[in-house]
């Protein structure tokens, strides 16, 4: 018994739902973005208007019209539209009774007048149809059913079919006096109707999904590429803490040798300091462990570490190189097959310029202020930010003047990297927003600031603003 | 017995000054020089003649490994180089040993291991913490891929025994273990050592092990 009762209950659940449900614009072109309503209103026009003609009972255009208003409606609301063309249907199928000849033809496919001795048509087919089995109340019938196919599960389609078949062939057995037989031209139509809008709302729930799963995979890949920059900075941080930790561990083990007779308080302190130290190393050479694991290949051609270490004094290239070696003979110019080189301070600043123009960009430096040691994390993220700079663009304006500015100012560093606009379209280049990405999250972690875009006469800026009391920096981050 | 004499290879002052402190408080064990880049170390290398370089992997101009390996690649040279690490078991570690390296310390050692680590490099005829460098050996030989070159010939110098011997020397078996398994003498296993390093033209049993896993002729178990 419960069976059948939940079974009722979900189909009421499904379709007493009076809730808006509109037919959705087409998504493109925006021009036809109305398109499919304006169709459905030229349809309902075009099938609701019943000529009446000598023999029809009054009421048909009446119901076609009606029919025509519930399409309308059933643009917007789909299961009540519905539920009105299952009422009309009946009542047509009581009273909206007209001549076959006229209503097995659509509307404007009856002569307005017939011609002098012909037979009329009317009098060749003299049998009697209700309106819901005629041409245009079939048509209107089975557009309902299209549009709500549209919009609803493919369950509720299936359900409205049913029970739009159901009452037809009740109209028939119940009702019999003349229309026997025509549901049968009908229901096809209707379960025609309900297929292809079926149809056509799951090509476009796949086309939705495949859309959202698209930038999903988008969005997916800009958070790696942010997480990937994190990585490598936080590895490079990392790494630098690690030298120092091992100076330290060095220094307390020669200490109590500099001293004639140290005490035993002093050597203990220093194995202390020592001990602390190693500790630290340990822990610091796991999280570094951690950070390599996650290496991408990309990563990997990034530090130059790998079977590319050693190969050479790590790669000259000599000046003059053609333009189109740009792109591979830029990054080593730039320094990124380090390869078993500390990690850069701005000391080897002089250097990373010099290989640039080695490469063949006309390249301009100054430097303002009072030069000075910053901190380590600055002075590897400085480095690394003028690299990415370059590198940046040596790929998108090859063959353009580069000016890098450096200002050491008392609280800050400023970095202005520009250079003028390129003479040809630059190449398309893989990888391109992982430097930008890079220098922002490095400018971030510092508590600093970084601006890009185009200048005016159609070259690019990266200005980059570095405070230096580190403190501050860490305040920022946190 | 002569004193071992050391050349310290660090671009920073600080962990020259110190590893050559701890050294020279050792006996035996001389510090002759200091180089602050690759560059400078192998000139020190060729002016001073020193037994060991302790060379740091990375350092500007001329890193580690490079400078390794024109070292060692010298005709003649007799000088082992124990490379500074302040990772373990990184990719440098393994170039280090491919450029010729014969071990490999970490920089915060203490100062006994440094030490010790000095000494076995400069006998020869022993591995740097078997443990270690089995651990790396099989890590070494798994990302170095394909053998350099077919080197079947040259292992076919070797006698059977020898062979044997090598392949022993090559999972980080110590001379008396490898005595033990073969039931001969440790005596025996050293002059069988000695014949293999002279018959490949090998520096040490460090690189006797690059050797046998670079010609495959042994494979790290599991793969």
């Amino acid at each position: 018994m419960g069976r059948p009762r939940s079974i009722l209950r979900t189909v009421r659940a499904d379709l007493w739902n009076p809730a808006a449900d509109p037919l959705p614009r087409m998504s493109r072109p925006r021009a036809l973005s109305r398109l499919p309503h304006t169709l459905v209103v030229l349809y309902a026009l075009i099938m609701g208007i019943f000529p009446s003609s000598e023999g029809m009972d009054p009421t048909v255009p009446m119901l076609a019209m009606m029919s025509a208003a519930v399409l309308v409606i059933a643009m917007f609301r789909p299961l009540p539209a519905w539920w009105a063309s299952i009422v009309i249907m009946i009542i047509g199928a009581r009273t909206g009774l007209t001549y076959l000849g006229e209503a097995q033809t659509f509307p404007w496919m009856v002569p307005e007048a017939p011609l002098p001795g012909a037979p009329h048509p009317r009098y060749v087919i003299n049998e009697v149809v209700a309106f819901p089995w005629t041409g245009s109340g079939m048509a209107l019938q089975a557009g309902v059913l299209f549009l709500l196919a549209l919009r609803v599960r493919p369950r509720v389609a299936v359900e409205t079919l049913l029970i739009t078949t159901l009452v037809a062939v009740m109209c028939v057995v119940f009702l019999p006096e003349y229309s026997s037989g025509h549901p049968v031209t009908a229901l096809p139509v209707y379960a025609f109707a309900v297929a292809v809008g079926a149809g056509v709302r799951m090509l476009r729930t796949t086309r939705t999904r495949l859309e959202a799963q698209q930038e999903l995979t988008a969005e997916e890949r800009a958070r790696r590429t942010v997480l990937e920059e994190r990585n490598r900075i936080a590895r490079e941080l990392h790494d630098v803490v690690a030298h120092h930790m091992s100076v330290i561990s060095i220094q307390a083990q020669v200490a109590p040798h500099l001293v004639d007779d140290p005490s035993d308080e002093l050597r203990e302190n220093l194995a202390g300091i020592r001990q602390n130290a190693v500790e630290a190393l340990t822990e610091l050479r796991r999280v570094l462990g951690l950070l390599r694991a996650r290496d991408t290949p990309e990563d990997a051609h990034r530090a130059g570490a790998g079977t590319g270490v050693g190969t050479g004094a790590g790669p000259r290239p000599g000046a003059g190189n053609g333009t189109g070696a740009v792109n591979v003979v830029g990054r080593d110019a730039l320094g990124y097959s380090l390869g078993d080189a500390p990690q850069p301070t701005l000391d080897r600043l002089d250097e990373l310029l010099a290989n640039v123009r080695g490469a063949g960009v006309a390249l301009t430096a100054e430097i303002a202020g009072e030069p000075r040691p910053l901190s380590p994390g600055v002075e590897l993220s400085a480095y690394r930010i003028v690299q990415e700079a370059l590198s940046n663009a040596m790929r998108h304006a090859p063959g353009a003047p580069v000016t890098v500015r450096l200002r050491y100012r008392p609280d800050a560093l400023t970095i202005r990297v520009v250079n003028a606009a390129p003479g040809a379209p630059p190449p398309p280049s893989p990888g391109a927003g992982h430097g930008l990405l890079g220098m922002r999250e490095r400018a971030a972690m510092l508590g600093g600031d970084l601006a890009t875009g185009p200048t005016p006469d159609g070259g690019y800026e990266v200005s980059v603003f570095l405070p230096v009391d580190s403190q501050k920096g860490i305040e920022a981050t946190s | 017995m002569t004193s071992v004499r050391v050349l310290i290879a660090d671009d920073q002052v600080m962990v020259r000054q110190g590893f050559a402190v701890l050294l020279n408080a050792e006996p035996g064990i001389e510090v002759v020089g200091q180089a602050v880049n690759g560059l400078d170390a192998v000139a020190k290398v060729a002016e001073l003649n020193p037994d060991v370089v302790l060379m740091d992997v990375r350092m500007p101009e001329l890193g580690g490994i490079e400078a390794t390996r024109r070292i060692t690649g010298q005709p003649d040279a007799t000088v082992r180089v124990l490379v500074l690490t302040t990772f373990d078991l990184d990719d440098y570690v393994y170039e280090a040993l491919r450029a010729g390296a014969s071990g490999f310390l970490l920089k915060d050692a203490s100062a006994a291991e440094l030490a010790h680590a000095v000494r076995v490099v400069a006998a020869g005829d022993a591995l740097l913490s078997p443990n270690v460098t089995k651990r790396l050996i099989t890590e070494f030989s798994r990302m170095s891929g394909a053998p350099r070159a077919p080197l079947k010939e040259r292992v076919g110098d070797l006698t059977e025994r020898e062979t044997e011997v090598l392949s022993l020397v090559a999972q980080g078996l110590s001379n008396a273990e490898i005595a033990e398994g073969l039931v001969i003498a440790e005596q025996t296993v050293k002059t069988h050592v000695s014949r293999i390093l002279l018959k490949l033209g090998l520096r040490d049993r460090t690189q006797a092990v690059v050797f046998a896993y670079e010609t495959g002729l042994v494979r790290p178990s599991g793969y």
